[in-house]
């Protein structure tokens, strides 16, 4: 019986050790779903110090305006989207099922600087290779072009080995990227990429995460390493990466890793950023959340969420009046650049 | 208390090892019938990871079980052995109902357990022992993006305690047995608390395992079920009750199960060829 005792109160008192495991229950009114988003960004979000964020204020100030007897639901989106634009953040996002709020000043306020009917009428003349988002060509001047319209799928080795292969066959002495649009994707579509252009293991950057809730909580960052891709057609010759502010994310990814390479240079605007990799959750009414949450440094522990600047001296814009004349005056920059590789080049 | 049931099951698992050897060789081994028992269940499922979400998801909650109990051959009359295998299933969704999460968890559990007669009650019995659980399986939420599943694997130890009772009730044999397992210790997965799965691919496996108690993983595992002996073979009927709450690094785990059991036992022996049946053998079931 003592033992029976001593059983039942073990139990009892690991059930009672367990119930410690809080769990926040929101309710489903406006107010319930309002603090359930503004905690779980309050929580995740990874960027409150860098862009000098009053994450608590935003929410007082944003929590003040809820009126559920007025509001309608649209409303009341709108209203949890404006909140989160606050965060000048791409990858922020509150997504139903009638609409996903984005905040697009990142893109929305400086020229596009790409037009992919452009390209693809006046530079490959309707007459390019193609397979998933890569577009390849040797152009005119014997400078290989390929372009990447997205990281979200991934490239096929085949069709990197085959335009690599026939770059080199056609002599090219450099190569010309576009990556302009880009949105991004996933991370290891970037990692496929760039194995293609280092002969050797190299730091590709570091990477950390949330450790808890508090705003500063962050693990110590993590360098990772991409391989080179031994057994596979690989590009040593010197690149040009065509880059727009929509070069976003895992393509963003892309240009800061490439440009620390010696044998790189970036032409065009400054990219997106979207340097958090994003986290995602979702509120009591069902509408989901994303936000960036785990910081991805470049090889020189810089963060590149406000985007990677273009080279020196290769800061360019697209000409609208040419444009309508079939010119692309950022890829001719580019290919002129890959053409006199030379200048800013030597191998050893 | 606990250390007390620890270490009679250490002694017990000892006691396997070097009784065998000093048992006489004119002894009449006793036949030691292996009870297997086929269920399914199916039920109710709540879930809640704060990893990939902060909300509660409810369901369906389905396993396959395989069960065998039999006699320890060093000490058949006082010690068996119990080895549990379960796939575990769940289909839930959130409380809006527009996004699922699934389930999928494999579990292997090994028992040993001292058998104790009541006297005052026939046909009852209790054992307490202890048991080694591993299990490993994964939540999916299909709608995050980088952050759609998350991994689960544990390795335990803890008493559990069971308590079985044959009655014939009218002509109807019936086998009652209630069993319960907690574990105490062991070591279980999590990532850091906002860490991606792909910071893990690319290398860092910093701070992943973690001790596990009842502080920090909870799990109490329940069935209740009657074996109604039919012939041959047994129909079992019954009731599991699977309730685990975890934390580490910050990240809550929930997972709640009710399930209606209901399966197939049989009681089997194993004879050699060149032994042969021999009738005065005593026969030790470890149930019935």
């Amino acid at each position: 019986m003592k033992l029976l005792h001593r059983i039942i109160s073990a139990i009892a008192v690991a059930v009672a050790v367990a119930s410690c495991h809080h769990v926040e229950d929101y309710d489903g009114g406006m107010y319930g779903n309002f603090d359930a988003l503004w905690s779980v960004i309050d929580e995740h979000y990874c960027f409150f110090a860098e862009k000098d964020v009053d994450w608590a204020e935003i929410g007082a100030r944003y929590r003040a305006r809820i009126n559920p007897d007025e509001m309608k639901t649209t409303d009341f989106f709108n209203l949890c989207g404006d909140m989160l634009d606050e965060l000048r953040d791409g990858h922020v996002n509150l997504s139903s099922s009638f609409n996903v709020s984005y905040y697009r000043r990142w893109w929305s306020d400086y020229p596009q600087n790409f037009d992919l009917r452009l390209v693809r009428q006046y530079y490959l003349d309707f007459d390019y290779a193609q397979s998933g988002p890569l577009s390849y060509k040797v152009l005119h001047d014997s400078i290989g072009y390929m372009l990447v319209t997205t990281m979200a799928s991934g490239i096929p080795d085949g069709a990197l080995d085959v335009s690599l292969l026939s770059f080199a066959e056609a002599g090219c002495p450099a190569l010309v990227i576009d990556v302009r649009d880009n949105g991004g994707g996933m991370m290891t579509t970037t990692e496929r990429l760039v194995s293609r252009f280092i002969d050797t293991t190299t730091l590709a950057g570091y990477i950390s995460h949330k450790t808890g809730p508090a705003h500063d909580a962050f693990s110590e960052p993590y360098p990772f390493y991409y391989e080179s891709a031994v057994g596979h057609v690989r590009w040593l010759r010197p690149v040009v990466i065509l880059t727009n502010r929509s070069t976003f994310s895992a393509a963003n990814s892309f240009v800061a890793i490439m440009r620390r390479l010696p044998n790189v240079r970036i032409v065009g605007d400054t990219t997106g950023g979207g340097s958090g990799m994003p986290f995602s959750s979702e509120i009591p009414c069902g509408w989901g959340v994303r936000m960036s949450a785990c910081p991805v440094y470049d090889s020189h522990m810089q963060l590149t969420e406000n985007g990677v600047p273009p080279s020196d001296g290769c800061k360019i814009d697209l000409d609208p009046d040419l444009a309508l004349k079939g010119t692309d005056t950022m890829l001719d920059f580019a290919l002129d650049l890959a053409a006199d590789w030379r200048e800013w080049y030597s191998p050893e | 208390m606990i250390q007390r049931l620890l270490l009679s099951a250490l002694v017990g698992i000892a006691a396997a090892f070097s009784t065998r050897a000093a048992e006489p060789a004119d002894t009449l081994r006793p036949y030691r019938p292996v009870t297997s028992a086929y269920t399914l269940g199916l039920g109710t499922s709540h879930i809640c990871d704060t990893y990939l979400t902060p909300l509660h998801y409810t369901g369906i909650g389905a396993e396959m079980r395989y069960e065998r109990l039999s006699a320890m051959a060093f000490d058949p009359d006082r010690w068996i052995m119990q080895l549990d295998a379960r796939l575990i299933l769940d289909a839930t969704e959130n409380p809006a109902r527009n996004a699922s999460m699934s389930g999928l968890e494999m579990r292997l559990s090994w028992s040993m357990m001292r058998r104790f007669h009541i006297a005052s009650v026939p046909g009852l019995r209790l054992f307490c022992g202890g048991c080694t659980d591993l299990g490993g399986g994964a939540l999916l939420l299909a709608r995050n993006g980088n952050n759609p599943a998350q991994a689960r694997a544990a390795w335990t130890l803890g008493p559990t305690v069971m308590g079985v009772w044959n009655h014939r009730f009218s002509r109807l044999p019936v086998t009652l047995r209630y069993q319960a397992r907690m574990p105490l210790i062991g070591a279980f997965f999590s990532p850091d608390y906002g860490e991606l799965y792909y910071e893990i691919y690319l290398g860092n496996h910093r701070g992943l395992a973690h001790v596990a108690w009842p502080g920090s993983y909870f799990r109490l595992d329940n069935l209740l079920s009657a074996d109604l002996h039919l012939g041959n073979t047994s129909l079992r009927i019954g009731y599991a009750a699977d309730i685990l709450s975890s934390k580490a690094n910050n990240i809550v785990t929930r997972h709640v199960t009710h399930l209606f059991v209901i399966g197939v036992t049989t009681e089997s022996i194993t004879i050699g060829r060149s032994r042969g049946i021999d009738p005065h053998a005593r026969i030790i079931s470890a149930i019935y």
